[in-house]
């Protein structure tokens, strides 16, 4: 059965005991009511009875009052009287308040012992007295039994209504309490089932649902096992029913959920596994890109932002911009001039045109270096493609090619110098023979002869030059082989001596040297050596002023290696090119006149020679003092000094 | 009267033969060794013409000429460059300072002086 049943049944059996009571109650205040109709009814013959009575009694006495007198008034009295008593008397039955036979008996009786009473004694009175006679006895006589015969059935009456009266009165007192019990029964009854009421609600209904809702409570914090009240067929069952389904729904629900969850972690494991790779790799390419010596800069598509740039980029063109505020700034300053010295327009720049799908190869172009230097650069750029063939972005290289740029002046102006040193030769030996050979000049044999000398050294000088170029290209190319042999420094000292000193005198500067014995020997190729104590002479005589000295000392270092100086007195190198003095094409400052005029190659062939013998070269400079270069060889192994 | 040039190179070889190849044709040659010494003698020698090499210590034959030409004494001394630099640019710059000519070496000493003879507007040498 159903709650909604018991409840309306029980709903239902309150309102029919409601109903029942109130029936009941309206049923009691009836006949209460009727108790009390009955009690006035009761009452109201008594009063009439009383006025009866005291009409009866007025009656007599008018009755013994004009017996005794005679006085008209007394008649009046008595006529009134009887009036009174008539109405009365019609009244009672009339009026419905006498309604009981026996009342009606008693009415009756009373009214003939009035009735007898008034043809009894009134009459005869009313007669003889007018006639005179004596009365009184006669009432005394024939009206006393009758009255108190009156008075007895009157009082019979009375009594009787009396007791009637108390009768109906405790009756309806009687009626009253019932009722009034009744009526608060019916609350009282309301009450008790409505007591019951809730007890079986509670029961039935809400101790089970609190149930559920506890077992709820405990689902939701993860506990799965709980009681449920079993075995109901109504609405309470129907609910747990659902719920125990409910609950393991939820719980198969939960279970897929912690299966889903522990794969998202999963998932989630990979792809942290994934990116870490992604980004060592990243830093791998990172660290590739690092060691390439141009400068690589990747691009993303389509505004050229800066994805990824080598150590190289970074020091070439600045940090990669990270507002789009530095983004204007570095493109402006990337603003970059084409060979020809004009602006490059933006279309044409490399990244602009990879990023259009072109591949640039070798644009040359000026960048403006963060520090504001431009630079000339080498750009190659290339697009970079998905899967898909889509440009995602571009790669540039840029190689600075300053040094490029500086070699190639270089280059130009050792071709132009070195044109000059070999034109320079060639137009005195092209003269000189020219003017020897000419017979309309007519040149004396001593000029003739001066002409020629002047044709030989020219030969020789394009000899020395010549040798010079060669020498540097192969120290150059790696190919410069040394024929090496034990020597004496002092040997080679004395024999560089030798080719300088027609130059020395010319320019009036004396040669020392300076060879302990003590000097170990060395292990060199003595051509080379001589070649390098040469140049440095030379160059010492280029400087030395008029009546110096040039000196040169050999010595044997502490750590056995061999020292050979060459100093000069000369005007002495700035300290900014000393620095460049051992450079390829570089020249210094010769003095006044150029005695030897180099090719700005002695130097460096010198050092070039130096070195591969395993050795070095120095050189200290004052200004206004002079000028001492100092070549350090290692001694020879197995020689003694 | 033989017409005055005053010569500046660096190098004495070239001295000599220039010398020569100019006194033969017919020139008064007075030879200095950079362009200082230029500057500092153009007033005493008194020039008609001047040959400087492009390259000397101390100041080159453009910055000579330049100075020449910067000097209204001397701006109109006809200045001849005798040089080996072969670049088109470098001669432009000379032509452009106001040099009448140039002359490139190794030159033809047998003809040396007919060439400044051209530059200088002077006809065939007298014989």
């Amino acid at each position: 059965m159903t709650i909604r049943t018991k409840v309306f049944g029980v709903l239902g059996a309150l309102v029919l005991a409601a109903l029942v009571q109130t029936l009941v109650a309206l049923q009691m205040a009836r006949e209460r009511g009727w108790g009390r109709e009955d009690a006035d009814r009761t009452a109201r013959v008594l009063e009439h009875l009383a006025v009866l009575s005291r009409a009866v009694l007025d009656m007599q006495d008018a009755l013994k009052g004009f017996a005794l007198t005679g006085d008209p008034v007394y008649e009046q009295q008595y006529h009134q009287a009887s009036e009174l008593y008539n109405r009365t008397l019609t009244l009672l039955p009339e009026n419905g308040t006498v309604t009981d036979v026996r009342q009606l008996e008693r009415l009756r009786t009373i009214d003939a012992r009035v009735a007898d009473w008034h043809a009894a004694v009134w009459m005869p009175v009313f007669a003889r007295r007018r006639s005179g006679e004596d009365v009184a006895a006669f009432v005394l006589r024939e009206g006393r039994p009758r009255e108190a015969k009156i008075r007895e059935a009157i009082d019979r009456f009375e009594t009787h209504e009396q007791s009637t009266l108390a009768v109906q009165r405790r009756d309806t007192s009687l009626r009253y309490t019932r009722a009034t019990l009744t009526l608060l029964a019916i609350p009282a009854a309301a009450i008790v089932l409505l007591l019951v009421f809730i007890v079986v609600v509670t029961r039935v209904v809400l101790d089970p649902l609190s149930v559920v809702a506890e077992s709820a409570r405990q689902i939701s914090a993860g506990n799965f096992s709980v009681t449920l009240p079993a075995g109901r067929s109504d609405e309470i069952g129907a609910l747990v029913t659902t719920f125990r389904d409910m609950t393991a729904a939820v719980q198969r629900r939960e279970q897929d959920l912690t299966i889903a969850l522990e794969r998202q972690r999963q998932i989630a494991r990979e792809y942290a596994a994934l990116q870490a790779q992604a980004e060592s790799q990243r830093k791998q390419l990172l660290a590739t890109i690092d060691t390439v010596p141009a400068a690589l800069v990747i691009v993303g598509a389509p505004d050229g932002r800066v994805l990824l740039q080598n150590g190289a980029a970074e020091a070439l063109i600045g940090p990669p911009p990270r507002t789009s505020d530095e983004l204007r700034r570095s493109r402006r300053r990337l603003r970059t001039l084409r060979r020809d010295g004009r602006v490059c327009p933006r279309r044409e720049w490399a990244v602009v045109r990879a990023l259009r799908g072109e591949v640039v190869v070798g644009q040359e172009l000026t960048i403006r270096h963060p520090s504001g230097r431009l630079v000339p650069v080498l750009v190659s750029a290339a697009p970079l493609r998905d899967e898909a063939g889509t440009i995602t972005g571009a790669v540039v290289a840029f190689q600075d090619i300053t040094r490029l740029h500086e070699v190639d002046r270089m280059k130009s102006e050792f071709v132009s110098i070195v044109s000059h040193e070999l034109r320079t030769p060639l137009t005195s030996l092209k003269g000189s023979l020219q003017l020897v050979l000419d017979e309309a000049l007519q040149l004396p044999k001593e000029e003739r002869l001066q002409l020629l000398r002047v044709a030989l050294a020219s030969t020789d000088r394009l000899i020395r030059i010549i040798n010079d170029i060669l020498d540097i290209s192969k120290v150059e190319a790696g190919g410069l082989r040394l024929h090496l042999k034990p020597c004496e420094i002092g040997e080679l000292v004395k024999q560089s001596i030798q080719s300088v000193e027609q130059i020395a005198w010319s320019a009036s500067v004396r040669l020392e040297t300076s060879l302990p014995p003590d000097v170990p020997g060395v292990v060199v190729d003595p051509d080379r050596i001589v070649q390098a104590l040469v140049n440095l002479l030379s160059n010492a005589l280029k400087f030395a002023p008029p009546g110096s000295t040039v000196r040169v000392d050999a010595r044997r270092n502490p750590d056995g290696s061999v020292g050979v100086s060459v100093r000069d007195e000369g005007k002495g190198i700035p300290p900014e090119k000393i620095g460049l003095l051992f450079q390829k094409f570089q020249q210094i400052d010769g003095s006044d006149s150029r005695r030897v005029p180099g090719t700005g190659l002695g130097l460096a062939i010198t050092k070039a020679l130096i070195e591969l013998h395993g050795g070095r070269i120095d050189v200290w400079s004052e200004l206004g003092v002079g000028t001492r270069f100092t070549i350090t060889l290692p001694a020879a192994p197995a020689l003694a000094a | 009267m033989s017409t005055r040039v005053l010569l500046a190179d660096d190098e004495p070889d070239i001295q000599l033969i220039a010398r020569l190849a100019l006194k033969r044709a017919g020139f008064e040659v007075t030879a200095v060794a950079n362009g200082a010494e230029v500057l500092a003698r153009v007033a005493e020698v008194q020039p008609q013409a001047i040959l400087l090499d492009w390259m000397m210590p101390e100041m080159d034959g453009f910055e000579t000429c330049a100075r020449l030409k910067a000097d209204p004494l001397t701006r109109d001394i006809p200045v001849i460059f005798v040089t080996a630099k072969a670049q088109e640019s470098e001669i432009d710059r000379g032509l452009k300072l106001g040099a009448v000519g140039y002359i490139t070496k190794p030159f033809d000493a047998l003809t040396l002086g007919s060439q400044v003879r051209t530059f200088l507007g002077l006809g065939a040498q007298p014989a």
